[in-house]
C-alpha cells in the first residue's frame, strides 16, 4: 500500500519536471511575437546532420587519413572520466544483453547455475573480487551519471569544480563497491 | 515595434540586428547604417538559435535529449525502490528501464562513432534487435525464473 503511495508520488513528480522542461522548451516558440521574426530570418541551406555527412562522405572518399589527436592529446583526469562512463556503460549494457541472451538460450534456471558456480570453491577472496567487480562498473556509472544530471541543469562548468566533482565520484565510487563487496 | 521591444526583455542576446533585418525587408531603401557595417553578427544571431529556424526543424532531438535524462532519474530512483519493494512489478520495470536506457545509451555511442548513411542505417538496425532480445530476454527471466531483484539478492548472498 506504502509503495503504491511512494510510486504515485514518483510518477507525479515526474510528470511534473517533464511538463516544466517541456514547457519552458516551447515558451519561447509559441509566442506570437516571434512569429514577426520567422518570416524575416533566412533559413540554412542544410541541416547539421546534412553537413556532418557531407564532410565524412568527401573525406573518405578522397581517403584522407585522421589527424592524430587521442595519440598526441595530453590526457586529463575528466577525458579519462569520460570515456570510463562511457565504457561502463556499454560494458554493462553488454552484459546485461548476454544475460538476458543465456537467459532465453540455456537450459535450467538461475540458482542451478548459481550453486554451479558456488560449487567451485572459489573461496572469500575471490568472491569479495568478483563483488567488487561487479559494484565498482555500477556505481562509477551512477556517480558520474549523476554529475551529467548536474551539468545537464547547467552548474559545475568550472574548471576547479569539474576536477572538485569529478574527484568525489571517483572517491565515491570506489568507497562504495568496498561498501557493497563486504555485503 | 511594441513587439519588438517586448522581445529585448526577454531575449538580452541581441534584438538590435533582428530589428534592422524586419526593417530592412519591410522598406528596402531605408537601411540602417549599422546593419551595413556588422552583417555577420547578423547571421550569427539567425543561425545561433533553434528558435529561428524559420519554423523547417523539428523538437524530436531535444524531446529525446529530455526525455534521456527523465529515464536517467528514473532509473536513478528505482535502485532503493527496488531494494526496499523487490517484486515482479520492480522486476519488469528495471528491465524496461535498463534495456531502454542502455539502448538510448548505445545509440549515442554509435552516433559518434559510425558515419556513414548505409553504416548507421545497419547499425541502429543491429542495435535495435538487440535491445528487443534483450528485453525479451529479462522479461522471459522475470516470467520464468526468480527475477531481476531475487537473482541480485540470490547472488550478493553468498
Amino acid at each position: 500500500m506504502s509503495s503504491f503511495f511512494f510510486f504515485f508520488f514518483l510518477i507525479s513528480c515526474l510528470f511534473i519536471f517533464v511538463c516544466r522542461t517541456l514547457a519552458r522548451q516551447g515558451a519561447c516558440v509559441s509566442r506570437p511575437q516571434y512569429t514577426v521574426l520567422f518570416r524575416h530570418a533566412a533559413p540554412m541551406g542544410t541541416t547539421a546532420k546534412e553537413e556532418m555527412n557531407k564532410f565524412w562522405a568527401k573525406n573518405a572518399k578522397l581517403n584522407r587519413p585522421m589527424s592524430p589527436h587521442l595519440t598526441i592529446y595530453k590526457w586529463s583526469v575528466p577525458m579519462m572520466m569520460s570515456i570510463t562512463h562511457r565504457g561502463t556503460g556499454v560494458g554493462l549494457s553488454g552484459a546485461i544483453s548476454a544475460f538476458a541472451l543465456a537467459a532465453l538460450v540455456l537450459p535450467g534456471n538461475y540458482p542451478y547455475y548459481l550453486d554451479l558456480i558456488h560449487s567451485l570453491y572459489i573461496g572469500p577472496y575471490l568472491i569479495g573480487l568478483a563483488k567488487f567487480g561487479i559494484a565498482f562498473p555500477v556505481s562509477y556509472h551512477t556517480y558520474n551519471g549523476i554529475r551529467h544530471l548536474w551539468w545537464d541543469i547547467g552548474k559545475g562548468f568550472k574548471i576547479p569544480e569539474v576536477y572538485r566533482t569529478g574527484y568525489t565520484v571517483i572517491a565515491l565510487s570506489v568507497i562504495t563497491s568496498i561498501a557493497v563487496a563486504f555485503l | 515595434m511594441a513587439a519588438i521591444v517586448r522581445l529585448s526583455s526577454v531575449c538580452r542576446r541581441g534584438v538590435k540586428p533582428l530589428f534592422y533585418q524586419s526593417t530592412f525587408l519591410a522598406r528596402p531603401l531605408a537601411v540602417p547604417h549599422t546593419y551595413k557595417e556588422h552583417p555577420y553578427q547578423l547571421t550569427a544571431k539567425i543561425h545561433a538559435s533553434q528558435a529561428l529556424c524559420a519554423g523547417s526543424g523539428s523538437k524530436a532531438a531535444s524531446l529525446h535529449w529530455t526525455a534521456e535524462r527523465v529515464l536517467s532519474i528514473l532509473l536513478l530512483a528505482m535502485g532503493p525502490v527496488a531494494y526496499f519493494n523487490p517484486g515482479p512489478f520492480m522486476d519488469y520495470s528495471l528491465a524496461a528501464a535498463l534495456t531502454l536506457h542502455g539502448h538510448w545509451g548505445i545509440g549515442q555511442v554509435l552516433t559518434d562513432y559510425v558515419h556513414g548513411d548505409a553504416k548507421i542505417k545497419m547499425a541502429n538496425a543491429g542495435l535495435f534487435l538487440l535491445s528487443t532480445v534483450t528485453f525479451a530476454g529479462l522479461c522471459y527471466f522475470n516470467y520464468n525464473d526468480v527475477g531481476i531483484c531475487k537473482a541480485v539478492a540470490m547472488l550478493w548472498s553468498k
